[in-house]
């Protein structure tokens, strides 16, 4: 495949991804004249590193699909900082754009509703190729065929169409599609929740062993945390537009510092009967991002919230190893350390 | 004596390719109160068992069963009219995406009002009075005032609690909750579980829960039957299932969670998939998969067994000839 290459620096420690501050405001319409700024997402800071997974953990209207949006340069952001291999991609000029924009891959929840169910899976995957690249017909098809191979299926599935695939397969299909021009960041926007659970864990043994053959960075957007501490080796939680708690897997996990990210640990269901948490029960729900709150947004369905916290947002800062925006994280921490002894 | 009792329910549509099961030889027994888990994988006939319990399945379905009583009535032998009213009164059913199970086009106080007029009656004010003390009930805030908004002004979290204050407006004696929490972010998930396993304790009220999810069965249900590809492979305390499953779909399914293998990269897997329509393998319904499979799990199909698990509490029934951790369970005849 004959393309700018514009990944040749030594990647080994440059990271593939970096955003600074990315924020993202729509301007939405509120009845007659009437308009209002929605921010989707605010200050958004993070490194990814080639073969490295980031995991972004938030509920419905954390701005997990937007950040998605961006990072895949499908929209500019309002303002900030986003570099992928070096090249400015908050403002690319078209040349850089469209060659960035093989660099970075998408794939979507539902491997129902992405895949065209009136084309042939060759012609799903070879579109990409059609439209960035200038290869023959047969070297096409034989590029497809190879990715086939390479997510577990068979060449023979080329002709057929989607609808007579499994859920499973097709989420397969869609990693194979996203795959065809060799990006080196794929953005995975909750990739298994839509699959049961023996082939959640098909799809995801695929996901890791791709990461390893092609040195590709994830950016793994999920609420299921089970998932998230399988495949993540950092993971950044979401709170209404804004990071609240950013780290490794293991000061996530082990020690989480913020209140919601104890909340979201303790709220997600197991199996294991002898791992009897005590649930944090938040109440309420969360807040419109068009009326957040005053102070930290979280403040109105936190337990240890004080006054303090509805009057100045906390920023996001380094506790222990992670960042996190919490005024109290210190003493929260401790006080989950004595309650758990 | 049992609320519910079920034996041998097959559930088989009329297709243009012939006859299909979606469910065979099912048996299940609840106790009024009691918390039952059914938990499967797409396609394993949990939620078309409870619609033929709830009567809502279309014209081309056929069910038979050797034995299917709630409460001491027949419901083979019952007429229609007597049905309907048994489902919504008795009987209530949530399904898991509200935004869909509620009418746009109606305020949700018109929607619940309409449910308490078809099998409660009373004056005008009374009913809208019961109203909002069931939005109250349900956890909803400021339920007076929401009796006038419609669907698509609420979360999906709040819809939901709609759909329950509906279901248990009659105080039903048996609540069917399919998927209650799976459209729903995991905070609200926990709250949703919280207030079914609320008003299922006050009310003394049967349950079943059907999900796909095991850590919700494993934190709601006192018993659970697993399910695949229309039949009940196993059912038994959860706790006792969950830590020593018999059946070796159950072990399977439970060890493809992630959570269950902390800092390893690659998760164990079933092979294969579900079987489809009209690829249902002969014997045993899961030996193509399934890693213990020997020559007699091809031959034929294996019944539900009786066993007793020596190291747990209860009764365990196996659909298996060679369940896992044999010398622990006991067959009893």
């Amino acid at each position: 495949m004959s393309r700018p290459d514009l990944l040749d620096e030594s990647l080994s420690v440059a990271p593939l991804m970096e955003a600074r501050d990315l924020v993202q405001t729509y301007q939405v319409r509120q009845g007659f004249l009437r308009r209002a700024e929605l921010h989707a997402v605010r200050g958004v800071s993070f490194t990814l590193h080639a073969g490295e997974t980031l995991a972004v953990v938030g509920e419905s209207g954390c701005g997990k699909s937007t950040l998605a949006r961006m990072l895949t340069l499908v929209e500019t952001p309002s303002s900030g900082e986003l570099s992928i291999g070096g090249h400015d991609a908050a403002h690319p000029d078209r040349q850089t754009l469209a060659a960035l924009r093989r660099d970075v891959q998408m794939v979507f929840q539902n491997p129902y509703g992405s895949l065209n169910p009136r084309k042939r899976i060759g012609t799903i995957l070879e579109e990409p190729l059609v439209i960035n690249t200038n290869t023959s017909a047969d070297e096409r098809r034989r590029m497809a065929c190879d990715m086939l191979a390479r997510v577990g299926l068979r060449p023979e599935h080329y002709d057929r169409y989607p609808h007579m695939f499994s859920g499973g397969q097709r989420q397969r299909i869609a990693v194979a599609r996203a795959l065809m021009l060799r990006p080196r960041v794929l953005v995975l926007d909750e990739p298994v929740s839509a699959l049961d659970v023996s082939v959640q864990a098909q799809v995801l043994n695929l996901l890791n062993d791709l990461q390893e053959e092609f040195g590709l960075a994830y950016l793994f957007i999920s609420h299921d945390l089970s998932v998230v501490r399988h495949v993540a080796d950092n993971v950044m939680v979401m709170y209404l537009g804004r990071p609240v708690e950013v780290g490794s897997r293991e000061a996530l996990f082990e020690t989480p510092r913020h209140p919601y990210t104890q909340a979201l640990l303790s709220a997600t269901p197991s199996v294991n009967p002898d791992e009897r948490r005590t649930r944090i029960a938040l109440s309420g729900e969360l807040p419109s991002p068009l009326s957040p709150p005053s102070g930290c947004a979280f403040h109105r369905r936190c337990p240890h919230a004080r006054p303090e916290c509805a009057d100045s947002r906390p920023a996001l800062r380094e506790v222990e190893g992670a960042r996190v925006a919490c005024h109290f994280a210190e003493e929260i921490m401790e006080k989950r350390l004595t309650s758990a002894a | 004596m049992a609320l519910l009792e079920i034996e041998q329910l097959s559930v088989s549509f009329d297709t243009d390719e012939g006859s299909f099961a979606a469910v065979s030889d099912l048996s299940l027994t609840l106790n009024e109160g009691e918390v039952l888990g059914i938990v499967g994988e797409s396609g394993s006939g949990k939620s078309v068992t409870m619609l033929a319990m709830m009567g809502l399945l279309p014209f081309n379905a056929r069910v038979e069963a050797s034995r299917f009583h709630f409460a001491g009535q027949d419901m083979q032998t019952l007429s229609d009219r007597a049905r309907r009213r048994l489902t919504g009164n008795d009987i209530a059913m949530i399904f898991q995406e509200p935004s869909t199970s509620l009418n746009p086009s109606f305020t949700i106080g018109f929607q619940l009002l309409e449910a308490i007029r078809a099998h409660e009656g009373g004056s005008r004010r009374q009913r809208r009075e019961r109203a909002i003390e069931l939005l109250d009930q349900v956890g909803i805030p400021a339920p007076a005032k929401r009796l006038n908004d419609y669907p698509h002004q609420l979360s999906g979290g709040m819809n939901q609690r709609v759909m329950i204050a509906m279901a248990i407006a009659c105080n039903p004696r048996l609540l069917i909750a399919d998927e209650p929490t799976t459209a729903l972010d995991v905070t609200i998930q926990a709250q949703i579980l919280d207030l079914l396993m609320r008003l299922q304790e006050e009310r003394g009220m049967a349950m079943i829960l059907i999900t796909h999810d095991m850590g919700v069965v494993a934190g709601a249900a006192r018993r659970v039957a697993v399910m695949y590809a229309g039949q009940l492979m196993e059912t038994g305390v959860s706790h006792d299932v969950f830590r020593e499953p018999a059946h070796p779909y159950t072990g399977a399914l439970l060890n493809a969670l992630p959570e269950r293998h902390p800092g390893t990269a690659r998760l164990p897997t079933i092979p294969g998939v579900v079987p489809g329509i009209n690829d249902r393998p002969q014997g045993c319904l899961f030996h193509p998969r399934c890693t213990h499979a020997r020559p007699d799990c091809r031959a034929s199909r294996p019944a539900l067994v009786t066993m007793h698990a020596e190291t747990g509490l209860g009764i365990r029934h196996v659909r298996c000839y060679h369940p896992l951790n044999e010398e622990d369970l006991e067959i009893m005849s």
